[in-house]
């Protein structure tokens, strides 16, 4: 046991932090500091928080000319780590031949964790500034597409942001 | 034989052989489009660009070897295609060094110029070759700034078919298909250069029962099939081995399902039945024969109508009905739809059970289905497995043609079938089989004899379950199921997609409809047992592995050594034929 | 015992009772909102200007919510043992003064106090906070979880260890005032100066082991959230659990209010000055009872605000660690402070 270095509290530590009243004394003075710091609560519902582009919120579909950018190539709902996009293909006579004709996110499911944006060939899919979520049910954390389409004008700020840095 | 090295690996083939063919049998792929080992070389597309060389020799004709030991070579000077250069002893091939990659790459980006950015929307992608030579052959990135070429993209080339011009690679394999394969030379190249496009000749239409495999040969997402186009990406099916139901050829296929409903059929190489090719009939009838008209839930008829019963109660009425019943007053049907085990079983109910020797079932032959090159007249998969199993008039039977007679003489009190509408043998049939006191129909379809069911059983499909077929060269094959019903739920051995292996149940891509259906072999024992049998199979393999022990011809099968030689013939057991390379034209990637 | 007296024992009761509760739901807010600060945060700010009725809302709450018993559970001492726990509380506060005498009828003088004149207060107590283990110990056995019945065993071993403590530190304070009635106690501190002057040994003892005893942090063994989910009161819900809770911060009060009255001069303003020579009133006159009045209760509201404190400054002892504090720290201290004491009152008393 010769060469084995013994590192007790006794050691370590000096009589006064050894009998602890002096430490704990200047504990209790910082956190008495911290009474009177200001704080930093936001009121929230009447105080609401504007994120800036690169937050990422609900995922949404970009509404571009009264129509979906999305092509419906399932490539978001492949790379989903949850498995939150259900994605159904279906023709149109428009020139990008395919479309969503079922679109569904399944919020209860999804991470935020932007992989669909990252993956769409089409920039289709953004994730938005919208954080308040709330659903009564299971069913209704299904969002369909007339939930999830937003016009391309409401997410400037995004597209802004994934040209810049993506 | 000439000897080669190809990637220093020396190789005996027969004479005659291209240097691909040589290599490809020997477990080396050279890089290919427009090759495909049932059509004739054309040597277009110059992906398979390979550098040729022969061993050097001194003036006295020794061979040469470097100080490492490794032969001298000299090389010619131009790169060479490996599909169209045929093999010669002593030829040295090399196509894995960077140079001859690079070349191989140049070819890419030159496919890849006027290439449209399509994969998104195109229903290759995820098994597509140039896709996956891109991977390995391409930078990602494109030199070329200009404009791509614009061509049609919906250009309807046949009832089954639409073509987009701007993904082709033109490497005319669906032209030779039609000219040689499917004997109906109407589809041709038009224009020149960039500009060239695939059309077919005025007043023609590629129509051809065998139109719908271009699809599949054309190594792009060029040729789409009306049929699937966009239902689904690749990724999101499952895949699962089968055969055809669509006559008693069998051709060997695969079977595309997602959310539990049949989107696609896929011929898979047998050379033995199909080679890489299965007629259009099959490949439409398979989607419709499982998602379509189905029964579900076992029905039992009071007062006139058909109530849902469960299947406890609807087997004790089928027991208690055939033990009310002399042997003689009870005619069983079996069926060539139906598979070997289910008709095994159903022969042994009605020999060992009930000693009747009423059983037969009804033959489906056409005059006009077949033709030379796949398909058959006998337009049901499994006659002769029917037939093997034992459902055959005896001795003191009766066939099919009498029993409109002895129905309306009141010989039939009890009338057993299995799969069959009555009314595809005749209307007459399927008109007094109304009358007869029971008539327990176990079938997997809403049709004429299920609607006239005192009892109905609703049986399983091919892809529901497995089982076997034997096709109409004694050639027994194996499918699995690839579809989810309640009964076999717990399968272990089904394929499954992604979506299938992660759902839950509430969500709403994994609640495809699970029909309420059981394998007729199940069924037919459950029967049995109700009648004092003690039988106690599992699963069909099961059954299968009791067949093999009973009847001569499927001696020495099991369903792995049926899986492993793609069927055995019957009698043949224990003989299978030799294994070779098989070619597929593009499989999904991971498989 | 004539009639009017025994109902104005009984008004006196149902006062002290319901000002004791409606005291403690307020203390319960005053943790949330000291949590805060100290955390940066603002703290319940929506029932209520600044919050002030978000106790009476938790509450309320509490009465609705389903009294969920575990069907393992003994019922009878499920439901008992938050009774115990309010109870002892409660019998604490009779006998501690919270006010001089304000008026008197038919020759009995009646203050806030219950029964301030009791011989024996300080062993009422003592005997009180014994009982009080009862009530955690019971809520954690009768469960049966073993999660709590950890807590509940916890928590009789550290109440056993350091009521020991807290008993001979009272001795010192004993000693001084000659007494054992808390009144004579008080009126000694207002004529000689706060004990806490001369016992500051053990008034450090008896503060740091009324933490033990009311559960409170560094000692919260019994609720240690991380390890025994809630501890004693995991298997509680509704208004049962809303008693637990109460009885906690009842007991916070009455050991506030025992170390003002023990240590720190009772409803003496300032020691060695004779308040009431100074604003010119008579010591018995009623403002001079009501000053006194507001100050006991200030002092036992600061020493309650100094647990909270504490609270959200120190962390939680290991249990090896709080034994040893127990056993081998407070119970030798508090022992050589009576000896000291006692040598002192010989030689110098
Ligand atoms: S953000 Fe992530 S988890 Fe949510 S839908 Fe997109 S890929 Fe799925
Ligand atoms: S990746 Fe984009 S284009 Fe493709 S399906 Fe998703 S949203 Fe639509
Ligand atoms: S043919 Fe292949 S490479 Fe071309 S768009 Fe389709 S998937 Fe992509
Ligand atoms: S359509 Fe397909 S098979 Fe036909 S030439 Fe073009 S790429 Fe080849
Ligand atoms: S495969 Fe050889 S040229 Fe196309």
């Amino acid at each position: 046991m010769a060469n084995v270095k013994t590192n007790t509290e006794a050691q370590r530590l000096t009589f006064w932090e050894r009998i602890y009243l002096p430490e704990i004394a200047r504990g209790m003075g910082l956190t008495f500091k911290q009474m009177l710091q200001p704080t930093f609560t936001r009121q929230y519902p009447e105080e609401r928080w504007e994120p800036e582009g690169s937050y990422r919120g609900r995922p949404v579909l970009v509404l571009e000319d009264g129509k979906e950018r999305c092509v419906a190539c399932g490539l978001c709902s492949r790379v989903c780590p949850a498995l939150a996009i259900e994605v159904r293909a279906a023709e149109t006579t428009d020139d990008k031949e395919r479309y969503p004709e079922k679109f569904e996110i399944n919020m209860l499911r999804c991470i935020y964790c932007g992989f669909c944006e990252e993956v769409c060939p089409e920039e289709a899919i953004v994730m938005s500034k919208d954080y308040e979520l709330v659903f009564g049910s299971q069913e209704e954390g299904i969002l369909g597409k007339e939930k999830l389409l937003v016009p391309v004008a409401q997410l400037r700020d995004r597209l802004e942001f994934l040209r810049q840095w993506k | 034989m000439p000897q080669l090295i190809i990637d220093g690996r020396v190789l005996e083939v027969e004479p005659g052989k291209t240097i691909i063919e040589a290599a490809f049998e020997n477990g080396i792929t050279i890089p290919h489009f427009c090759w495909h080992p049932a059509l004739s070389p054309d040597g277009n597309c110059r992906m398979c660009l390979v550098t040729v060389g022969a061993h050097k020799k001194d003036s006295d004709g020794a061979l040469l070897y470097g100080d490492d030991g490794n032969p001298e070579v000299s090389w010619f000077p131009k790169k060479q295609i490996a599909c169209a250069t045929p093999v010669t002893d002593g030829m040295i091939v090399d196509s894995i060094s960077k140079e001859t990659v690079e070349t191989q790459n140049a070819v890419m980006e030159f496919l890849l110029i006027n290439h449209p950015l399509d994969c998104p929307i195109c229903d290759e992608a995820g098994q597509c070759k140039l896709q996956e030579y891109a991977l390995v052959h391409s930078k990602g990135k494109s030199r070329f700034d200009e404009e791509k070429v614009a061509k049609d993209k919906r250009v309807q080339l046949g009832p089954n078919i639409i073509f987009d011009g701007e993904r082709c690679i033109s490497c005319s394999r669906c032209i030779r298909f039609a000219d040689e394969v499917a004997k109906q030379p109407v589809l041709t190249f038009v224009g020149r250069g960039d500009k060239v496009t695939i059309t077919t000749f005025p007043d023609t239409t590629f129509d051809s029962p065998y139109s719908m495999n271009v699809i599949d040969i054309c190594p792009v997402g060029a040729l789409t099939s009306m049929d699937f186009r966009f239902k689904a990406r690749v990724w999101e099916m499952s895949f699962t081995d089968s055969v055809c139901p669509g006559c008693a050829r069998g051709c060997n296929i695969s079977i595309g399902v997602m959310n539990n409903e049949v989107l696609r059929t896929e011929p898979v190489t047998n050379m033995h039945v199909n080679n890489y090719w299965m007629c259009d009939h099959g490949r439409l009838a398979v989607p419709t024969i499982v998602n379509n008209n189905r029964t579900s839930g076992p029905m039992i008829r009071r007062d006139g109508v058909l109530e849902s019963v469960t299947w406890d109660e609807a087997i004790a009425a089928t027991v208690e009905r055939l033990k009310s019943f002399k042997p003689q007053e009870i005619t069983i049907l079996g069926s060539s739809l139906a598979s070997n085990e289910d008709n095994y079983l159903l022969a042994k109910l009605a020999k060992e059970q009930l000693q009747t020797s009423n059983i037969d079932y009804i033959q489906h032959l056409s005059h006009d289905f077949g033709d030379d090159m796949l398909r058959v007249n006998e337009t049901a998969p499994n006659a002769i497995g029917a037939h093997t199993a034992g459902i055959a008039v005896g001795t003191n039977g009766h066939g099919v043609a009498k029993l409109v007679d002895r129905i309306k003489h009141g010989d039939v009190k009890v009338l057993v079938v299995l799969e069959d509408s009555l009314d595809d043998f005749s209307d007459e049939l399927a008109e007094a089989s109304a009358g007869v006191e029971a008539l327990i129909v176990l079938t997997s379809h809403t049709n004429l004899t299920a609607k006239q069911a005192s009892i109905l059983l609703p049986t399983t499909v091919f892809a529901e379950t497995e089982g076997t077929f034997t096709n109409i060269h004694h050639r027994v094959q194996h499918f699995s199921p690839a579809v989810v019903t309640k009964d076999n739920e717990r399968l272990m051995t089904m394929k499954q997609s992604r979506w299938d292996k992660f759902g839950a149940p509430n969500d709403r891509w994994s609640s495809g409809e699970k029909r309420d259906a059981r394998p007729a072999w199940k069924i037919i024992q459950a029967l049995c047992v109700g009648l004092g049998a003690n039988y106690a199979f599992g699963s069909s393999g099961d059954v299968f592995n009791d067949m093999a022990h009973h009847l001569s011809g499927f001696k020495d099968m099991s369903y792995p050594s049926l899986k492993k030689h793609q069927g055995l013939i019957l009698g043949k057991g224990n003989s299978p034929e030799k294994e070779e390379e098989v070619y597929q034209s593009h499989v999904m990637k991971p498989a | 015992m004539d009639p009017i007296q025994l109902l104005i024992i009984c008004a006196q009761a149902g006062m002290l009772v319901n000002l004791m509760l409606i005291a403690a739901a307020y203390m319960v807010l005053a943790e949330r909102k000291v949590a805060a600060w100290i955390q940066g945060r603002v703290g319940p700010n929506r029932v209520g200007p600044w919050g002030l009725f978000q106790s009476f809302a938790d509450v309320f709450k509490l009465y609705l919510k389903e009294d969920v018993v575990p069907a393992a559970a003994d019922y009878k001492f499920h439901a008992l043992a938050p009774i115990i726990s309010i109870a002892v509380a409660i019998t604490i506060y009779a006998v501690i003064p919270w006010s001089g005498p304000l008026v008197t009828i038919d020759g009995h003088s009646y203050g806030l106090a219950m029964a301030p004149q009791m011989n024996v207060a300080i062993l009422i107590i003592l005997a009180m906070t014994s009982v009080g283990v009862y009530g955690v110990a019971l809520a954690g056995w009768s469960s049966n979880n073993k999660y709590s019945l950890m807590g509940g065993l916890r928590s009789a071993a550290q109440m056993i260890s350091y009521e020991l403590s807290m008993g001979l530190a009272v001795i010192g304070v004993v000693l001084i005032s000659g007494s054992l009635n808390l009144v004579e106690i008080i009126n000694s501190q207002i004529a000689n100066g706060w004990n806490i002057m001369y016992q500051p040994v053990a008034f450090l003892i008896f503060f740091v082991t009324s933490l033990a005893e009311t559960n409170r942090a560094p000692f919260d063994l019994p609720e240690a959230e991380p390890e025994l989910v809630g501890g004693y009161h995991t298997e509680y819900t509704g208004m049962k659990f809303g008693l637990l809770y109460l009885a906690e911060y009842a007991s916070m009060l009455a050991a506030g209010a025992i170390m003002a009255t023990l240590f720190l001069g009772g409803w003496d303003m300032i020691p060695f000055v004779d308040e009431a020579a100074l604003l010119g009133l008579a010591p018995d006159s009623i403002p001079m009872v009501v000053l006194g009045h507001i100050t006991f209760v200030s002092k036992a509201l600061l020493m309650v605000f100094v647990f909270i404190w504490i609270r959200w400054s120190l962390p939680r002892f290991r249990y090896d660690q709080l034994m040893n504090l127990g056993w081998k720290v407070l119970l030798p201290l508090a022992l050589a402070n009576i000896a000291v004491t006692g040598i002192c009152l010989l030689l110098f008393g």
